[in-house]
């Protein structure tokens, strides 16, 4: 198993978010998490991150509990998209290039020709590395934030809504990029195609 | 001749300012005072505290650097540059939409006291080499000077610093999720703080001398210097003075970067007033 939730409590102030939530994901399963706004979806990103602490419970990354000695290292094993894709600053290819110049990037910055080639994937014009990645759409934002993380290549993807701004042939385009791939892919989705594409459904109820 | 000419321009006595003459310049007040009155701006109270603290606050500096100026003893002067550091430590944060947390207090003590250190060594002791360490004449001023700017520029740094993090903090953390140190996803947000900081200083340095004359120069020739010896100090104070403020933001940031984060890379949330 990659990843495993334990028995995880959580609540912001006196509103509870998590109550005894447990999860699994193996490797490249494509694990979705799904549930209407409010659900704490997005909160669990951000506690598998260490960024919230739980008050209960833990997370398990290929067996070891992810506490803050080892949670530098399992963040160099992830991607997350987050759903506000407030991801950078300045044009779009220094957005897109910022994280390979971090000393844990295991990868090269990328060929200019990959990115072309991913962002025809992802129907997005070249011309588009030059503006200014404030002056995007939502759903030009949030293709751009998908191809950050496939270049990124790491082994756990953590995708928050990754269709929710984006057409029907963009979404066949990326759930053939990321869904037939063997990635493993732990996202939160309230889009019926792309809940129906992932292996396994966890529903998540408003408490 | 020409040499003797020379020291009588400008070695002219400084017109002394009796008590009366003084009191003749807070005439000037009742033309701003009836300006912001007639427009009923709420500041008139306001305008006359200021005026009183503005005249209590320099007669109290005033004779006590007369004290201070006597006896011109190097400890003594430490002394008075280390409250004027205090006080400045704490003005900072006042003036910041920060809270006044221990984890703050330090740090930016650290970063201003290093940093004027640094500079007065350099300045006094390097550049015009005083004739004993820390010479009250010098020392004083020109500390006051860099600190005064130095605040200035802490207040704008630290502020932007820490509020950009907190309104961009999805994007600190996606660079933190990509395998970022803090340190690294930090760099934006450093990078920011250090232009807004130094764009006042460098604004001023492009236009001294053709919109304003600065307050020291402007002194020195008051007090009979000759322009261009006043111009010299000047030139001297802009560079102890840029020099000054961009290393105490680094320093501020750098240090309370160790103290304000969580093991989790996190920020205090309760450094936050807003």
């Amino acid at each position: 198993m990659l990843l495993e939730g334990k028995n995880i409590d959580f609540k912001y102030g006196n509103e509870i978010i998590f109550k005894d939530f447990s999860f699994e994901l193996n490797e490249g399963e494509k694990l979705v998490l799904k549930g209407e706004s409010g659900s704490g979806k997005s909160t669990l990103f951000r506690l598998i991150l260490g960024f919230e602490l739980p008050d209960n419970g833990e997370f398990l990354y290929n067996g070891s509990i992810l506490k803050n000695d080892n949670l530098k290292s399992f963040r160099k094993e992830t991607a997350w998209l987050p759903q506000d894709l407030n991801i950078g600053n300045g044009s779009v290819k220094e957005v897109i290039e910022y994280p390979f110049q971090f000393k844990s990037s295991s990868v090269e910055k990328p060929a200019p020709n990959t990115i072309k080639n991913l962002l025809n994937d992802m129907r997005l014009e070249s011309s588009i590395l030059e503006k200014s990645f404030s002056d995007l759409s939502t759903g030009q934002r949030q293709r751009i934030g998908i191809l950050t993380c496939i270049l990124m290549n790491k082994s756990l993807m953590l995708l928050d809504e990754p269709t929710s701004a984006l057409d029907r042939e963009s979404k066949v385009k990326l759930a053939d990029l990321l869904l037939n791939s063997e990635r493993t892919i732990l996202s939160t989705s309230h889009d019926p195609f792309w809940v129906e594409r992932c292996d396994r459904i966890i529903e998540m109820q408003q408490i | 001749m020409i040499e003797s000419l020379k020291c009588n321009r400008f070695d002219m006595e400084i017109i002394e300012l009796s008590w009366f003459q003084l009191a003749i310049g807070f005439l000037s007040l009742l033309i701003p005072g009836a300006i912001l009155w007639w427009y009923k701006t709420g500041l008139n109270r306001k305008m006359v505290i200021a005026t009183i603290r503005m005249t209590l606050q320099l007669l109290f500096v005033g004779y006590y650097l007369e004290y201070i100026f006597e006896y011109d003893n190097p400890w003594l002067n430490l002394a008075w540059i280390l409250i004027m550091v205090v006080v400045a430590d704490f003005a900072t944060i006042d003036r910041s939409d920060l809270r006044q947390k221990v984890s703050l207090i330090f740090p930016i003590f650290g970063a201003t006291f290093l940093g004027i250190v640094m500079i007065d060594f350099f300045f006094l002791e390097v550049v015009i080499q005083l004739r004993t360490i820390l010479e009250a004449q010098y020392a004083i001023p020109i500390t006051g000077m860099v600190l005064g700017n130095c605040l200035r520029s802490n207040v704008i740094g630290i502020n932007d610093f820490y509020y950009n993090l907190k309104e961009n903090q999805e994007r600190y953390q996606f660079y933190l999720a990509s395998g970022a140190t803090r340190s690294e996803a930090l760099y934006p947000f450093f990078q920011r703080a250090l232009q807004k900081s130094a764009n006042p200083t460098l604004a001023s340095m492009a236009t001294i001398g053709l919109v304003s004359l600065p307050g020291m120069m402007t002194g020195q020739i008051l007090s009979g210097s000759s322009p261009m010896t006043a111009i010299q100090y000047q030139i001297m104070i802009m560079l102890a003075i840029f020099t000054g403020t961009i290393l105490s933001v680094f320093l501020a940031i750098i240090f309370s970067n160790r103290f304000v984060f969580f093991e989790n890379d996190m920020p205090d949330p309760s450094i936050y007033k807003r």
